[in-house]
C-alpha cells in the first residue's frame, strides 16, 4: 500500500518533459527502480510521446502564406492616410490639446471684448456724428424755414429755437434779422420770444435796443421794453426816453416806459 | 526581430506597423494549421480557417490588449473552428446538404489518418483540443488555461488524465 501511495505516475508527463528538478527527477527515478507499475506506464507513455514526436507534421500549402501576404497589402494600401492621421493623433498629448482650446478660448474672449470695446466707440462717435448731423439739420431746416415767403412757416422756423440749447451765432442772426425786418408781426413776436431767452448775449441786446427804436408794433414795444427793464439794461435808457418824446408813441407804452425807467437807474 | 517577444511584435502591428505581421505569421501559422488539421482531419479547411485566423489578426490588431499572443491566436483559431462546426451542423438539417456531407465525408475517409491520428480522434473534442495544443503546438499550461478560462493547475492535472486515456487507446489498436 505504501507503494501505492507513492507511485509517481502524475510526474511522468513532466519526468518525460525533462522540466523536474533534479530532487524531483531523482525521487521519480529511485520510485521507478523499486515500482514495476510506475515502469510499465513511463514506457507506455514514453511510446506515446515518441509517436507524438515523430508524428508528420502537416504543412500547409504554399497558397496560405501567399494569400496572407495578399490581405496584409490590401489593408496596408487602405490604410493609407488614415495612418498618418493616427499618428499626429498620437504624437499631440492632452496637455498640449488643453492648452489648444484654453489658448482658442483666451482668444476668443478677448477679441469679444475688443470687439466690444471699439464697437462702443464707434457708436459714440457714430451717435455724436449723428446728433451733430441732427441738429446742423435742423439748423438748415430752421434757417431756410425763416426764409420762407410764408409768415407761419417763418414762425414754425423761428419756434424750431427751442430745439437749440447753445444757438451760434448764424441762428441768433437769423432770428434778429426776423425781429428787424420781417413784415410780419407775428414772425417778429415770435423771434422777440425766441430771442428774449438769450439776453445774456450782447448782440441779443443790441438787436433788443435797435428793435425798440424802429418798432411799432406796441404788444412787441412792451415786451422788449419790459425784457429791457428785467436785465437793467443802461443802454436802452435812451431810445426809452426817446419814445416818451415821440407823439406817435401810443400813450400805453408811454406809461410802461414811465414804469420801468427808475427800476433800470 | 527575432529575438523580440510575439506580444512585443504584436504591439507594434496594434500601433501601425503591419509588416512585422509577417513575422508572427511566420512563426505560428504551421501550429494553427496543425491544430485545426488534427480537429478537423480535412486539410482544405484546415488551410481555409488558418488564413481566416489570420485575417483576423489584421482586422482586430488595434484589439490586442497585450495579453498573451499564443493565447489570443488559438482563442481566435478555437471561435474559427467553432463557428465552422456549428454552421455545417445547421446545414445538416437540409437533407440536400446532408447526402452531399455523407459523400464529402466518405472523400475525407480517404485521407490517410495515422495510428495516432485515429486514436486522437476517439477522444472528445474538448479533450483532443487540450492534448493537441499542448503536446503539439507546445502552448504552456498557464496560456492553455486562459484560452479554456481555466487554472493551469486544472489544466494540467486535466492534460495527465487526457495523455493517459489516449495511451490506452493508442496501445490498444498498435
Amino acid at each position: 500500500m505504501t507503494m501505492e501511495k507513492n507511485h509517481v505516475k502524475d510526474r511522468l508527463p513532466d519526468y518525460l518533459d525533462n522540466v523536474l528538478s533534479q530532487k524531483e527527477k531523482n525521487a521519480v527515478e529511485q520510485h521507478l527502480k523499486e515500482c514495476q507499475v510506475c515502469r510499465k506506464e513511463l514506457e507506455e507513455l514514453r511510446i506515446l510521446f515518441k509517436a507524438m514526436d515523430e508524428d508528420h507534421i502537416e504543412v500547409p500549402t504554399e497558397r496560405l502564406k501567399t494569400n496572407f501576404e495578399h490581405a496584409l497589402e490590401r489593408e496596408k494600401n487602405s490604410m493609407g492616410k488614415v495612418v498618418s492621421i493616427t499618428q499626429e493623433k498620437t504624437k499631440s498629448n492632452w496637455a498640449s490639446n488643453v492648452l489648444k482650446v484654453a489658448a482658442s478660448i483666451a482668444l476668443l474672449v478677448a477679441s469679444f471684448q475688443m470687439g466690444g470695446v471699439f464697437q462702443k466707440q464707434k457708436a459714440d462717435e457714430n451717435l455724436l456724428a449723428l446728433q451733430n448731423e441732427s441738429m446742423q439739420m435742423k439748423q438748415t431746416v430752421m434757417l431756410s424755414l425763416m426764409e420762407n415767403q410764408s409768415a407761419s412757416k417763418r414762425i414754425q422756423g423761428v419756434s424750431y429755437i427751442e430745439e437749440f440749447e447753445d444757438p451760434d451765432e448764424a441762428i441768433i442772426e437769423a432770428l434778429a434779422d426776423r425781429l428787424l425786418h420781417d413784415e410780419h408781426d407775428n414772425v417778429r413776436l415770435t423771434a422777440f420770444d425766441a430771442l428774449s431767452k438769450f439776453t445774456t448775449s450782447e448782440r441779443v441786446k443790441e438787436v433788443f435796443i435797435q428793435a425798440l427804436e424802429n418798432e411799432k408794433n406796441p404788444s412787441i414795444q412792451i415786451g422788449i421794453i419790459q425784457t429791457l427793464v428785467q436785465i437793467q439794461e443802461k443802454k436802452a435808457v435812451g431810445p426809452m426816453k426817446k419814445l416818451l418824446e415821440q407823439e406817435d408813441t401810443q400813450p400805453f407804452i408811454k406809461d410802461q416806459i414811465k414804469a420801468g425807467l427808475p427800476k433800470i437807474i | 526581430m527575432e529575438t523580440l517577444s510575439d506580444e512585443m511584435i504584436m504591439q507594434k502591428v496594434a500601433e501601425g506597423n503591419l509588416d512585422l505581421l509577417k513575422v508572427l505569421f511566420d512563426r505560428h501559422h504551421q501550429y494553427v494549421y496543425n491544430f485545426l488539421y488534427k480537429m478537423s482531419g480535412d486539410s482544405m479547411l484546415s488551410e481555409d480557417l488558418t488564413q481566416d485566423v489570420f485575417y483576423k489578426l489584421i482586422k482586430y490588431r488595434s484589439s490586442y490588449k497585450n495579453g498573451s499572443f499564443l493565447s489570443w491566436l488559438f482563442t481566435i483559431a478555437r471561435n474559427n473552428l467553432k463557428t465552422h462546426f456549428a454552421r455545417n451542423h445547421k446545414n445538416h438539417l437540409s437533407a440536400d446538404v446532408l447526402d452531399h456531407e455523407i459523400i464529402e465525408n466518405q472523400n475525407e475517409a480517404q485521407e490517410e489518418y495515422s495510428h495516432l491520428q485515429s486514436a486522437l480522434n476517439k477522444l472528445s473534442d474538448s479533450d483532443r483540443e487540450l492534448i493537441i495544443l499542448n503536446r503539439f503546438d507546445e502552448v504552456r499550461y498557464e496560456e492553455l488555461a486562459l484560452i479554456v478560462g481555466s487554472t493551469p493547475g486544472a489544466v494540467k492535472t486535466k492534460v495527465f488524465r487526457i495523455l493517459k486515456k489516449l495511451k490506452e487507446i493508442y496501445l490498444e489498436n498498435i
